[in-house]
């Protein structure tokens, strides 16, 4: 007589599946954040009548040291334009914004340069401004 | 006699907290993602070397120092400066004549040099950049 065997059900284990996704996007924030540039300091200006920024393509700023970066990346305003007009290739007018953040205490021999270079390299410059408070009412 | 009834243990249970996180951690992005920036577009004309000089001075020219603007010579504060500039390119009608020759001290402040900026633009000028090229010779 022979016995029937039994039958072995492998089935995968679904109970760690919320870990595995949180993982995962913990991962790709980090590559993420890899173009960011939060971690250089500055202070907006502040002026009347802003308007909402577009996305942009690249990012310059001047932190509070005076020094210029790109994307987050320490670089000079002589590299700039090289490194601008890279990033911007051919795209067409109207999608070629560059932000400009400029800390408030900078003098024009710190941005005049890069504004050139921005110029230079047919970038849609915004420079990015805090809106200023209303007078308080007399 | 009373017969003492057993407490039970009820635990939360723990299989869904990683759900919980996931889902937590989403919602912090997207509210961070969401802060839109403000600022000022700004037309430049495309940085050349400059080789004509008759038409530079048809041009208006502004000097910004960090106590005054100067507008064709006459040092002005903002208000005025945005008056002045407003009535200089209204009876200009080609574009070549809006533009605007800016030239900054070396120790202008961002402020001041945004708000001349700002004003320019509002009256419908073309700004201008004239920046000062360092040349180093060497003397033997």
């Amino acid at each position: 007589m022979k016995l029937p065997r039994r039958q072995l059900t492998a089935s995968v284990p679904t109970f760690a599946m919320g870990d595995i996704a949180f993982l995962l996007l913990i991962f790709f924030v980090i590559l993420a954040r890899a173009q960011d540039d939060s971690h250089v300091q500055w202070q907006p200006a502040k002026l009347k009548d802003v308007k909402l920024a577009a996305a942009p393509r690249a990012s310059v700023t001047i932190d509070t040291g005076f020094k210029t970066y790109l994307d987050g990346k320490e670089t000079t305003p002589a590299e700039l334009a090289g490194a601008l007009s890279a990033i911007l290739g051919d795209a067409p007018a109207g999608q070629r914004h560059v932000f400009l953040k400029v800390h408030r205490e900078a003098k024009a021999s710190h941005f005049e340069p890069v504004i050139a270079a921005i110029s230079e390299a047919g970038g849609d410059l915004i420079h990015i401004l805090e809106p200023e408070d209303p007078a308080p009412p007399r | 006699m009373k017969l003492k009834r057993g407490k039970m243990l009820i635990d939360p249970p723990d299989c869904a907290t990683a759900d919980i996180a996931f889902t937590l951690i989403i919602f912090f992005l997207v509210c961070a993602a969401v802060q839109p920036e403000t600022g000022m577009p700004q037309v430049l004309p495309k940085t050349e070397a400059k080789t004509e000089k008759q038409d530079q001075s048809r041009n208006i020219e502004v000097s910004i120092t960090p106590s005054s603007i100067v507008l064709n010579g006459s040092p002005l504060q903002l208000p005025e400066f945005a008056q002045r500039i407003t009535e200089a390119l209204r009876q200009k009608t080609r574009e070549a004549d809006r533009i605007v020759v800016v030239k900054s001290a070396p120790d202008t402040p961002y402020p001041t040099w945004i708000g001349v900026s700002q004003a320019i633009d509002r009256a419908g000028g073309i700004l201008t950049l004239e920046l000062e090229t360092e040349r180093r010779i060497e003397v033997e």
